[in-house]
């Protein structure tokens, strides 16, 4: 129910690893909307989301759905559904049909049915709020910009060093002090605060970390690499062996800086010459730089029967053979249990340690 | 004393167990069935290795676990060291066999294949969301054409002509069986088809994109098959090595890895008369409802697992 006082459209997007910060702060000073946060993804979510979606369906959809129905509970009477490259550019209207059969009420903006974002995203603003004034849309949109690539610079830079910390979980605290701080951030100068505390608190921690530590990259589909509940925190479980764990892929990099590095497929001429899928491109180019980088492992992080991804398997065995680098293939399914994934985990980090070694 | 070192792999059909001193010799070995029961297996496993080691002579002065049972295993026997059974397996291996290129492993439920290069593993696969192919399916399906499991290879090497049968996933397999079955195809030739059967789906699934070089080593309970070697040679083109200890691999290789950490302590066979139970508590702090396994030896609560963050964490005094 809306309060008297707050008549502004209670909007929802699905949770997406520590993105809703961003959606949130874009939609509340862009849009000037009320935005709802859906809980945090956990096996309830999955599992009300299995529970109402076709069987063969990828994980993804099952979660986003999830997630969705989460927010509805919380409140929200708007979805917004994302759009995608892969198949899940068609995900919204099945979403929307399925929450309909459930019986919920409420509107759908699928922002995959106006093709080209840049082009139609004042359309997409009008329809979601038609008072929204586009001067605050474009400032929230350059502050939203900015605060996205702090939290995937952070994310980054705690990946690469948590594993070496002399005390342990100060990184995580410092790391969820800043996401909170970005979930409540009203301003510039609130996110910039945030940024600065965070780096000021990543420099303070003591770390022991070896000359050449062992380096695994992570590489894979777009929606289970960068939701650490959906990869059930991969790389938080291989950083606490004492591994620096990268990943290209967030959507920083995805969205804004590929843009303006449109080579990316150049460089992989040699493997494929085709754009295969979403994250085809990107998934073979990091697994090449960081071969030749030297990195002591790989990890393709998919759910089960993601098509893009399978289709890269073999060119991503052909990288790990001609530089002799092991890489462990990684289903998710709703199924898959956090000790078959520890199991893979532990083997993987012993057989790079034990060759390092040699 | 001498010191000697004790592996215990529990596997989700059968446990083993082996002791070994400073040179690799097996002093004592048992392979007994897990039938459901890990605790219980550990413990008759225990008593068994127990009978056969020279108690005056040895003192076994570190234990590891390896299997998906490792971690109960582990803190009901106290060990040093729990390991994935895919590290296990490459060490114990590669310490009997130094030249092996390629070590396939088809178990119970899980099938792996490690590729070695200068006696350390380099790349590995196991397989994830679908437990086609291993030994399970052979147990099932002898089941269903009244054979015992043990007796499959005998079966298998007598067929002439084994039946083709489709290999894709287990669950179309035993269709396409009982399909062969009905039609009246000798059940010597079935058998020999369904050997087949796993090894092109291990090859295709496991194996996919690894390039299966020679010396071959074939190891875990299915390995004792000869009917699924024989097929493994026929497929591969060249001889497939199966050790007489291949089924204990994993418990060897947990037992040198124990040997090589430097955490002692020594292990008391009187555990076999100790009294465990587990009792699984619902943490239900968040929606994640995590199950928290509780061990308790005599009723005292030694170990806790199974939260998924520090909300969870039960600790133990």
């Amino acid at each position: 129910m809306k309060s008297a006082l707050d008549q502004r459209k209670r909007c929802a997007l699905p949770r997406y690893g520590n993105y809703n910060c961003v959606f949130r702060y874009l939609l509340e000073k862009g849009v000037n909307v009320k935005c709802i946060l859906p809980p945090e993804i956990t096996r309830k979510t999955v599992d009300i989301g299995a529970r109402n979606s076709p069987d063969f369906v990828c994980v993804p959809f099952k979660t986003l759905l999830g997630s969705m129905i989460e927010a509805l509970e919380a409140g929200a009477d708007t979805l917004i559904m994302p759009g995608g490259a892969c198949r899940l550019g068609y995900y919204g209207e099945l979403h929307e049909q399925i929450l309909r059969d459930m019986g919920y009420e409420f509107e759908m903006i699928n922002i995959a049915e106006y093709g080209d974002l840049g082009k139609n995203i004042l359309k997409i603003i009008k329809r979601i709020n038609p008072k929204a004034k586009v001067s605050a849309f474009l400032m929230a949109a350059l502050d939203a910009v900015k605060m996205l690539d702090y939290v995937d610079e952070i994310t980054a830079q705690m990946y690469q060093n948590c594993g070496f910390e002399i005390n342990k979980g100060e990184y995580k605290k410092a790391y969820n002090r800043f996401l909170s701080d970005m979930f409540r951030a009203e301003s510039r100068n609130d996110i910039e605060d945030g940024y600065k505390r965070v780096k000021d608190a990543f420099a303070a921690i003591a770390i022991d970390k070896p000359e050449h530590p062992l380096r695994v990259g992570l590489l894979g589909e777009y929606f289970t690499i960068m939701d650490p509940p959906s990869n059930l925190y991969i790389e938080e479980k291989l950083a606490d062996m004492g591994v620096e764990v990268w990943r290209w892929l967030n959507l920083s990099n995805r969205q804004f800086k590929e843009n303006s590095d449109r080579n990316l497929h150049v460089r992989i001429r040699d493997l494929c010459r085709y754009d295969m899928g979403p994250t085809s491109t990107e998934t073979l180019w990091s697994a090449k730089k960081w071969a030749e980088d030297g990195f002591d492992g790989l990890i393709h992080v998919k759910s089960a029967n993601c098509t893009p991804e399978i289709d890269l398997m073999p060119m991503l065995q052909r990288v790990g053979q001609e530089h002799k680098l092991p890489i462990l293939f990684q289903n998710y399914d709703t199924q898959t249990s956090d000790v078959g994934l520890m199991t893979r985990l532990e083997a993987f980090y012993d057989m790079i340690s034990m060759k390092k070694r040699v | 004393m001498e010191h000697a070192y004790l592996g215990i792999d529990v596997g989700s059909i059968s446990t083993k167990g082996a002791i070994l001193d400073k040179q690799n010799h097996i002093l004592a070995s048992a392979y007994i069935w897990t039938e459901g029961d890990p605790i219980g297996a550990v413990k008759k496993l225990v008593h068994l290795l127990g009978e056969q080691l020279d108690r005056d002579r040895y003192k076994v002065v570190a234990v590891g676990t390896t299997g998906s049972a490792r971690k109960l295993a582990g803190t009901i026997a106290g060990a040093t060291m729990v390991k994935n059974e895919i590290t296990a397996h490459a060490v114990g291996t590669t310490a009997f066999y130094p030249n092996v290129r390629t070590i396939l492993e088809i178990g119970g439920q899980d099938s792996k294949i490690i590729l070695v290069e200068n006696g350390v593993a380099v790349d590995y696969a196991m397989n994830t969301l679908c437990a086609a192919g291993t030994g399970a399916f052979l147990s099932s399906q002898a089941k269903r054409l009244g054979i015992e499991v043990e007796n499959i290879s005998e079966w298998a090497l007598r067929s002439t002509h084994p039946t083709p049968i489709a290999a894709r996933c287990t669950v179309f397999a035993e269709s396409d069986l009982v399909h062969k079955i009905q039609m009246g195809y000798p059940k010597e030739d079935i058998i020999a088809g369904v050997c087949n059967a796993v090894v092109a789906n291990y090859l295709n699934n496991v194996g996919k994109g690894k390039k299966i070089q020679p010396p071959v080593v074939f190891q875990g309970g299915v390995s004792k098959n000869k009917g699924v070697v024989a097929a493994f040679e026929r497929t591969l083109g060249f001889p497939v090595i199966v050790d007489e200890n291949g089924h204990l691999m994993g418990a060897i290789g947990s037992a040198i890895l124990a040997r090589q950490s430097t955490k002692r302590c020594v292990f008391d066979f009187g555990m076999e008369d100790m009294e465990f139970t587990t009792r699984e508590v619902g943490c239900g702090q968040c929606s994640n409802n995590c199950e928290i396994i509780c061990v308790y030896r005599n009723e005292k609560l030694i170990d806790a697992w199974g939260n998924r963050c520090e909300r969870g964490q039960i600790n133990v005094k």
